[in-house]
Parts: structure tokens; C-alpha cells; sequence
């Protein structure tokens, strides 16, 4: 199984310098469907699905390799290598702005920047820091996956399904898009609310742009304020964009920061 | 013809009331997310006024996990395909009890595309969320107890061998010593006993295999004869039940691509169905041959004819007929048979005509190419 397979990963666009666009926790790199394109006239766009998400090879999910962020910013790292890429530009949703983090830590010469679009380096609040949710609360959302309380592993597939009035929502995309695994997707949920990784903003050497939405209850402002203060040679815009999707409600205004920073 | 109500004003529907009374909750939500409008109905499932829901998100309605699982996944699915429906959400009460409702949302937007509002409508789904939760118990305590019914097989299965083993080597020990006539006769019916045992095993192992591996496996070989495989089959019998005859007729032309062990195995569940089973005094009869491109194994007794009830069931596993008492098998025979007639893309059928049962077992030669 090759590592770009394995990640389903699709290479698009016109320019030299490579922009790698990394999905969150919930759905795949069809998030940055409104986004992503806007960029192919002026570098090599990069997508890909973390294992366990979209169309990457369920087959290649280790419980132990994926138990930590680590074993998702690994692969990052093995795509850059494996297309040779270098200056690269990653852009990360939620979750994935701390694994573009930990990538760039693991190798810094692959990374020029890193735009961090929600970013939260921890969920849960500690001595000192206001991560916007109880230990009880992350419980309470790990045990409700766990114990399939919303229904939701079986109602997600069919909920997705063809819309006339939106013919750009291509089949293969009504086909996978937030469609994951219910192992993979309650695993990944507890790595990822329960990740810690303040420890690694200030090590990172990459040049950073945070994206701070308004009233995102995942990754709240003063969370992103955080980020931008610990890592070393970062930006920090706030979006007017509201919520933890501003790919999806804002593309626009995402597009906009993105090109005025890289 | 006059009908019922024409000619008096007739009460249209009051669309305001439809709309604050409806039997579902309804939402509204301007483009930022935040509630405009809501309906009579969701304030009193919720205990809060409308007016106090004005400038909400749906979200401040859910729980905490819900809304963090809303705002990752039903909201970037309603942004990307305008709509979802039958998404499960827990809404937290005035009381901060919960109440499990399906939601269904769809955007409106305008000429150009832009959005206007979205709109929400929930249904209460407490009872069929109680259901969907017993289901997804029931489903997993299934899956562990068919586990640990596997498990347990096969390890009884295996822990009864040892055991089995020593006391055959036993048996042989004491064949080389002289016994007296009685004890001889008592030794031949410990080896007849310890014989069905160990098929039992076999059945019970192969059972559990079949069940938790999808099927039997078979070791094919076309070059190897099959015909002294069945004699040798055959002879066993005969030797474990005196009293019984065996006419055989074998008339194997052409190479058959089986598992040699599993068609003996497969002939020998059906020669000792035949002999429980059979008039007593009656011989049972074995005929194999290949023709037309197939191997073609039928065994026959002479006896009552199987009711067709019963032939419905005959290869379903632990399936006992109104055997004998003192014949009683585990009702494994007949469905191993089956299953390995199956495994070697064949089929294993019974008739039952004029006091004669018969059993085919038919296969083709040579393996479909796969």
C-alpha cells in the first residue's frame, strides 16, 4: 500500500510551491472543496484523508500508531517525502493545525508556514488555561460515542445523499463525505479531545498564521489568542466568519487570509 | 348530491396556528446561525419562551457533546449539501433533562444562491431512540455471546481429543494381551463407542469452524484416487457395526479435485445416518461414480420414509429427528455433510421414495476456476 494511496491523496494546480490542505476531526478533505481551488492557478495543491476518514485505506488504521497525534502528523511527513515537497504551505482544520504542528516540529525543513484555521492545542481546561471544556464534558462525548447514544454510526451514511439544487456535489463526494469508520471516528475523537500539545507551540520555526473564528464553541478566542502568543513567529486574524467550519460557511473570507499571508 | 359540509363557510387552515401548534418543533435560522423564529410547540417541549430562544444557536439547545458532534459533522454536512435529515440530537430542557428528538433542516436561499435562513424541524424520538439503544445492546451482546460459544466449542473440542486419544491407545493395549471372549466383545464396543466420540469431535470442531471462519476449508487434490479412500471408510464401519452390510459399488473413471479426507468424512456422516437410521437386517447401499462431468455419491437405506417436515430441517445443524433413543448422535452429521458438500461447490440432497431414503451428494470434477 502506497502512502498515497493509503491517504487518498490528490494532487491539483498549476504552481511550484506546494499548499496542503489537512481535514479535522468528522469529515474529509472535501471540507476544503470551496477553498482549495481558489489556489490551483498559483501553487500545487495538496489534499489528502487522514487514515480513517473519506476514502483512505481503512486497512492501514494501527490503533497503536494513531493513538496519538503523532501518528497522524507521521504520515503528513511520509506525503511530503514521498512527493518531494518542500516550502510547503499546510493548512490545517481544527485538529489537523496541531498534527501540521507536529509535523513541522518532526521536520522542519519541509514546512515554509503553517495556517492554522481553529486551532486548539488543548480541549479541556487545565491550571491556568481555559481550553473551553470540562474533563467531565470530553467524557461525556467520548462515552456518548462509545456507547452510540446519538445513533449516529448508523444514521450517517444515508444520511448523505444527492441534491439537485447543489449538481457541484459530485457522487464520489455525497458518496464518503463524513462517512468514517465508528472505531476509527470514536478513536480519533478521543485522541483528539484529549490530545495536549501546548508543550510543542513554542518549538515550532514554521512562519504561522491563526484563523480565529467568532463563537466557535470547539476552539473559542481565547484559545486562539493562546496559540498565537506561544508560537514563536505567528499571526493571529480574527475571522467574522461564526462557528468551527469557516471553509464551509466562509470560504471566502478563509481565501482572503490565507493569500494575504502566504 | 350534496356532501357533508358543502355550502357552509368552510374553516381553511389556520396556517399561523399550524405553524405555533404544529405536532413538530420548527426553527429558524438566519444566515449566522442564530435562531429568529421558533414555534409553540419546541418552547413547551423545552420549557423555555420563544423569545428567549430569539439570538440562540441550535447548538446552545444541545448538550455539550452533542453540540461539539453538531458542529463537526451535521453542520459542515448541511453547509455542503443544504440539507439533513434524520439526524439524532439530544436537546437539554429547561430542567436539564434531555430529550432525544430527529431533526431534519434544509437551507433557503435566494435567486443568487445566498442564504436566507435555515430551516429546522425536530420530532420527538424518545421511544424509537430507547429502541435503536436496546437494538445496538442486543446487537452486542450477541456478538459476544456467539464469542464465547466459539470459543467454548473449540476448546472443548480440543481438550476432548487428548483424553479420547488416551483412552484409544488403552483400548489397543489391552487388544494385545489375551482376553477372554467377554472381554474382547466389551473392548469392541469401548472402540465402537470411542469412534463415535471422536466423530463427534470432528463435527463439533468442524461446526465451530464453519461458523466463525465462513466455511469449511478444503486441502483439494486431483491426482491422489479417491476410491480406496471410501473403502477404507466403508471397512470402518462395517467393523464397528458387524450386524450391518454394506453393498458398494464404486465406479470412479476419472479424477475428482477434492479434499480426500473431507469426502470421506462427508461419506462416512451419511453411511452411519444410514445405519441408525436404516431397517434393521437391511444392508445399505453406496453407489459413487462420475459422470457428465461430475461425481455423483448416493447412500441409501431401506426404512421409514422421512416425513416432510422433518426433511426440511434434516441439514440444519443440532437437528435430531425422532431418532432412537439410545441412537441419539448431537444432530451435527447431516450438517457437516453439507456444509462440506457446499465447500466443494456441490450440493447434498435427501429423497425419501418407497421406503427407500436416499442421500446424493453431487460435485463437479474440477474446481470452477476462482
Amino acid at each position: 500500500m502506497s502512502v498515497l494511496s493509503r491517504n487518498n491523496v490528490q494532487i491539483s494546480g498549476a504552481g511550484d510551491q506546494p499548499m496542503m490542505f489537512a481535514h479535522g476531526f468528522g469529515c474529509d478533505q472535501n471540507m476544503w472543496r470551496f477553498v482549495a481551488p481558489a489556489f490551483e492557478a498559483d501553487y500545487k495543491v495538496v489534499l489528502f484523508d487522514h487514515v480513517g476518514a473519506g476514502r483512505s485505506d481503512l486497512s492501514a488504521y494501527k490503533a497503536d500508531k494513531y493513538a496519538s497525534l503523532q501518528g497522524y502528523a507521521d504520515d503528513v511527513v511520509e506525503i511530503c517525502r514521498e512527493l518531494g515537497l518542500s516550502r510547503v504551505i499546510f493548512v490545517g482544520h481544527s485538529v489537523s493545525a496541531m498534527i501540521g504542528a507536529l509535523a513541522s516540529v518532526k521536520a522542519p525543513e519541509l514546512f515554509e508556514s503553517l495556517v492554522m484555521v481553529g486551532p486548539s492545542p488543548r480541549y479541556i481546561d487545565d491550571a491556568g488555561y481555559n481550553g473551553g471544556f470540562s474533563a467531565a464534558q470530553i467524557d461525556e462525548l467520548l462515552h456518548s460515542l462509545a456507547d452510540n447514544h446519538m445513533g449516529w454510526s448508523a444514521s450517517m451514511a444515508p444520511a448523505i445523499m444527492g441534491n439537485p439544487d447543489r449538481p457541484e456535489l459530485a457522487e464520489e463526494l455525497t458518496d464518503s463525505f463524513c462517512r468514517t469508520d465508528p472505531d476509527i471516528a470514536r478513536e480519533f475523537a478521543r485522541v483528539t479531545f484529549t490530545s495536549d500539545n501546548r508543550a510543542d507551540l513554542p518549538r515550532i520555526r514554521a512562519r504561522t498564521l491563526v484563523l480565529q473564528c467568532a463563537n466557535d464553541i470547539i476552539a473559542a478566542e481565547q484559545v486562539g489568542e493562546y496559540v498565537h502568543a506561544q508560537v514563536p513567529d505567528s499571526k493571529l486574524v480574527y475571522l467574522e466568519a461564526s462557528g468551527h467550519c469557516p471553509n464551509l460557511s466562509a470560504p471566502d473570507e478563509v481565501i482572503a487570509a490565507i493569500r494575504d499571508f502566504a | 348530491m350534496i356532501h357533508p359540509g358543502e355550502g357552509k363557510a368552510e374553516q381553511v387552515e389556520d396556517l399561523n396556528d399550524l405553524y405555533e401548534n404544529a405536532p413538530c418543533g420548527y426553527l429558524s435560522l438566519n444566515p449566522r446561525g442564530l435562531i429568529v423564529k421558533s414555534n409553540a410547540t419546541l418552547s413547551s417541549w423545552l420549557g423555555v419562551p420563544a423569545e428567549q430562544l430569539v439570538g440562540k444557536r441550535l447548538r446552545d439547545l444541545l448538550n455539550v457533546a452533542g453540540s461539539i458532534f453538531y458542529e463537526t459533522h451535521f453542520a459542515p454536512l448541511l453547509r455542503m449539501q443544504g440539507f439533513f435529515n434524520e439526524v439524532a440530537l439530544d436537546l437539554v430542557t429547561a430542567d436539564g433533562s434531555v430529550l432525544p428528538v430527529l431533526a431534519n433542516a434544509v437551507e433557503k436561499r435566494d435567486a443568487d444562491g445566498a442564504l436566507l435562513f435555515t430551516r429546522v424541524t425536530l420530532f420527538q424520538a424518545t421511544k424509537r431512540r430507547r429502541y435503536e439503544r436496546e437494538l445496538v445492546d442486543a446487537q452486542a451482546a450477541e456478538r459476544k455471546l456467539g464469542k464465547l460459544r466459539d470459543q467454548f466449542i473449540a476448546v472443548l473440542g480440543h481438550d476432548l481429543r487428548n483424553p479420547v486419544a488416551a483412552l484409544n491407545a488403552g483400548v489397543q493395549m489391552l487388544l494385545k494381551q489375551p482376553q477372554s471372549d467377554r472381554s474382547l466383545h466389551v473392548i469392541g464396543l469401548m472402540q465402537g463407542s470411542l469412534s463415535r466420540v471422536a466423530e463427534l469431535i470432528d463435527n463439533v470442531m468442524d461446526l465451530a469452524r464453519s461458523q466463525s471462519g465462513g466455511g469449511i476449508r478444503l486441502a483439494r487434490d486431483a491426482k491422489e484416487p479417491l476410491a480406496p479412500v471410501l473403502r477404507q471408510v466403508i471397512e470402518e464401519l462395517e467393523a464397528a457395526h458387524p450386524r450391518c452390510a454394506i453393498e458398494a459399488e464404486i465406479a470412479l473413471g476419472e479424477p475428482v479435485d477434492c479434499d480426500r479426507r473431507r469426502i470421506a468424512q462427508l461419506v462416512s456422516n451419511l453411511l452411519s445416518n444410514a445405519i441408525t437410521h436404516g431397517a434393521s437386517g437391511q444392508p445399505v447401499r453406496l453407489h459413487a461414480g462420475t459422470t457428465g462431468g461430475e461425481l455423483q455419491i448416493w447412500v441409501a437405506n431401506r426404512g421409514e420414509p422421512i416425513p416432510e417436515e422433518v426433511m426440511a430441517h434434516l441439514f440444519q445443524p443440532f437437528f435430531r429427528g425422532s431418532t432412537r433413543s439410545d441412537q441419539q448422535g448431537l444432530g451435527l452429521g447431516l450438517h457437516i455433510a453439507s456444509e462440506i458438500a457446499r465447500a466443494h461447490g456441490g450440493s447434498l440432497d435427501v429423497q425419501s421414495v418407497n421406503e427407500e431414503v436416499r442421500f446424493t451428494f453431487r460435485m463437479p470434477l474440477a474446481a470452477e476456476a476462482s
